[in-house]
């Protein structure tokens, strides 16, 4: 693997003329990358889930270069016919689109080619990964004030023949003082073998709201791993909700700082796995000053050989007095070779906090099943209406009704 | 209509059930009264096709074996159980789940499904007649439900599923005097038509308002005495251990 990122790493320094700054940016980011390679369970964060591993046994080699000056097909992305909303189209990594045409122009500010970017970050190594490849730095910024009319859908999807490799993006966000986003990112990759790597940044300036919803529903074999990083100021609300279901492979990593009063954090999240898939969702909720709130709730249905992971972390410092903090997940097994980990965590250094956190996993109750029977449904017909019935209060928490409801339907669930 | 012969059922070697006997008519009502752990929850739930028993004998519903028919099967021919200690399915709307059940009975034979509207017209009918509170309807399934409205819940899918043979479960257990009736209202309108019933009580009070036309008692899995409606007073008057 060494070899080939050296190479690919050549080539995309030659790609575009880098300012000094930039390059010495992205050849420190590779530097480090190099050294540490691909997360494995020697990691604690990812001890339940080994990439090094999984790439290995789902992808074998990858290759790293993606000439980003070819223009890709945009055409044939299914959109999401029954929700008027802004686009950004990803696709192999490369933003192909941005479109707020439901937008007031002065209220959005989209930086494309900003390369001041100097901070080294040593979050994990696919970070740094993320930096050295991924393309231009795309930031966007929503005005003092202004809520965007309809949600921005950013479609992440791959070219048809891309395989064995791996694609690099990354956003930052922010939202000014009172501004407010709804985000929705769908994943619309059917190919396979492909390692997708996204990293978001998000700034919540003062009352700003982020509302951001991660669809991963249509089946695909590729890898992915997504990084929300959120800073947060006064009154700031992050509302994230994700819908893992769809590919090989999904690690949701979300990590919040509650660094203003009364900002408060909700994580919450649904597997809906079947055959071998693998999916985790790892959050890292900080509560840095008094008066912050966070919430998460995460509700898995597993099917066949998959496995849900959710490590949920609430950190709480000294000053952070007044946290109210709170996880709660439960699973459903419906295979006895299906598995789920939960691995809660809360580190407090506060006295006054009221933290809390549970976890429980079962298999279907045959009690109800067979009540269920007993008014002529069938097997199969009980079974749904229980998973619906057991995953309705995690649906009932997205705050967005058209959004809300546009996952009911993916779910099939009805009302 | 419905005919058991020499059924016996056990459960990881354990024998509940004895050469048990029954035969029920269109339009009979047939009361079974025993002490606790007799076997009479297991008998119902065995006619409604719960899983986990090791079953022998024979049981004809309306002359087919019903041991060959799936649980949800026997819901379609008409067999009802109201549960002894009905479940709670949390986020399950209990209108949703009752035009659910209704349409899927409907659909099996053949019949039209009810579309919204005409089903919350009957639904509201029905929860009028049994005096349930309406608001209950767009809860959860049984979810917060008190001990009694659990009850009248069972009776209420009743009425609306309108089977041939009911089998209620110790559902007076637990309603008040007032609830009593309601129910037993409920009965008598779906017996008017025809329909059979296999009512399992520890209190004769409830046959005072519906008039069985057989009673059983039920001890260690076997039937030991059969006879009319006078049998339960007497029994109330005995007790178990002393009839014969
Ligand atoms: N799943 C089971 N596993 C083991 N034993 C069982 C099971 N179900 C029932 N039994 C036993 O079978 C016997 C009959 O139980 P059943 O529930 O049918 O009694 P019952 O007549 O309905 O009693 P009650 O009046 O208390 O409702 C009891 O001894 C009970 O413990
Ligand atoms: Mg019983």
């Amino acid at each position: 693997m060494e070899e080939q990122l050296k190479i690919d790493f050549e080539k995309k320094l030659k790609d575009f003329s880098y300012s000094d700054q930039e390059k010495k940016f992205k050849e420190t980011n590779f530097k480090e990358f190099l050294k540490q390679g691909f997360p494995n369970r020697k990691l604690e964060s990812w001890k339940f889930s080994d990439l090094n591993q999984i790439i290995k046994s789902n992808i074998g080699e990858l290759t790293f270069y993606n000439d980003y000056k070819k223009e890709n097909q945009i055409d044939k992305i299914q959109l999401i016919s029954d929700l008027e909303h802004n686009k950004l189209i990803v696709i192999d990594g490369k933003i192909e689109k941005i479109d707020f045409k439901f937008e007031e122009k002065d209220k959005i500010e989209v930086l494309v080619e900003q390369g001041e970017e100097t901070i080294k970050e040593n979050i994990n190594s696919l970070i740094n990964l993320n930096n050295a490849f991924s393309n231009k730095f795309c930031k966007i910024i929503i005005k003092k004030n202004y809520s965007l009319k309809k949600p921005l859908v950013i479609y992440h999807s791959t070219n048809k023949n891309t395989q064995s490799k791996n694609t690099n993006s990354r956003i930052d966000f922010k939202l000014e003082e009172n501004a407010c986003l709804r985000l929705i990112d769908i994943f619309k990759d059917n190919t396979e073998k492909n390692f997708l790597n996204i990293y978001y940044n998000f700034e919540l300036d003062k009352s700003s709201i982020l509302k951001n919803y991660k669809i991963d529903k249509s089946i695909n074999n590729n890898v992915k791993y997504s990084y929300n990083n959120v800073k947060q100021e006064a009154n700031s609300i992050s509302e994230t909700f994700i819908l893992s279901s769809g590919s090989k492979f999904f690690k949701n990593e979300i990590n919040c700082n509650l660094q203003g009063q009364h900002s408060s954090a909700f994580v919450n999240g649904i597997f809906d796995l079947d055959d071998e898939n693998h999916h985790e969702i790892k959050s890292n909720i900080n509560h840095l000053v008094e008066n912050t709130k966070s919430y998460q709730l995460v509700k898995s249905v597993l099917e066949k050989k998959s496995k849900a992971v959710y490590q949920g972390k609430i950190f709480v410092s000294s000053e952070a007095q007044k946290t109210d903090g709170y996880q709660l997940s439960n699973a459903i097994l419906l295979s006895e070779n299906s598995e789920f980990n939960a691995k809660p965590e809360l580190e407090i250094y506060a006295d006054d906090v009221k933290c809390s956190h549970g976890s429980s996993s079962g298999s279907l109750d045959e009690n109800s099943i067979f009540y269920l029977m007993s008014r002529g449904l069938n097997y199969k017909e009980a079974k749904k209406l229980l998973i619906n019935g057991f995953l309705l209060d995690v649906i009932e928490k997205i705050t967005d009704e058209e959004i809300k409801n546009l996952i009911k339907n993916l779910l099939g669930v009805k009302e | 209509m419905l005919k058991i012969n020499n059924l016996s059922a056990k459960i990881d070697n354990k024998s509940i059930l004895q050469d048990f006997k029954l035969e029920i008519n269109p339009g009979e009502v047939h009361a079974i009264m025993g002490p606790n752990g007799s076997g009479k929850s297991t008998l119902s739930n065995i006619l409604s096709g719960k899983k986990g028993y090791d079953v022998t004998g024979e049981v004809l519903f309306e002359n087919s074996d019903l041991f060959s028919l799936e649980t949800e099967e026997r819901a379609h021919k008409g067999i009802f159980l109201a549960f002894q200690y009905p479940l709670e399915i949390p986020g399950v709307n209990t209108n949703v789940f009752l035009k659910t059940s209704l349409n899927a009975i409907k659909k099996a034979r053949g019949e039209k499904e009810l579309d919204a509207i005409q089903f919350l017209k009957l639904v509201k009918e029905k929860a009028k007649e049994l005096k349930f509170d309406e608001e209950k309807l767009g809860r959860q399934l049984n979810v917060g439900f008190s001990g009694g409205e659990k009850k009248k819940n069972e009776i209420l899918q009743m009425s609306i599923l309108n089977p041939k043979l009911s089998i209620l479960d110790e559902t007076d257990s637990g309603l008040d005097i007032d609830a009593l009736k309601t129910v037993a209202d409920g009965v008598n309108a779906l017996r008017k038509k025809n329909n059979s019933f296999l009512i399992i009580t520890h209190y004769q009070r409830l046959l005072e308002y519906i008039k069985p036309d057989f009673v059983h008692v039920l001890m260690n899995g076997k039937i030991i005495k059969s006879g009319g409606p006078d049998l339960a007073l007497e029994l109330e008057k005995k007790g178990y251990e002393n009839i014969n």
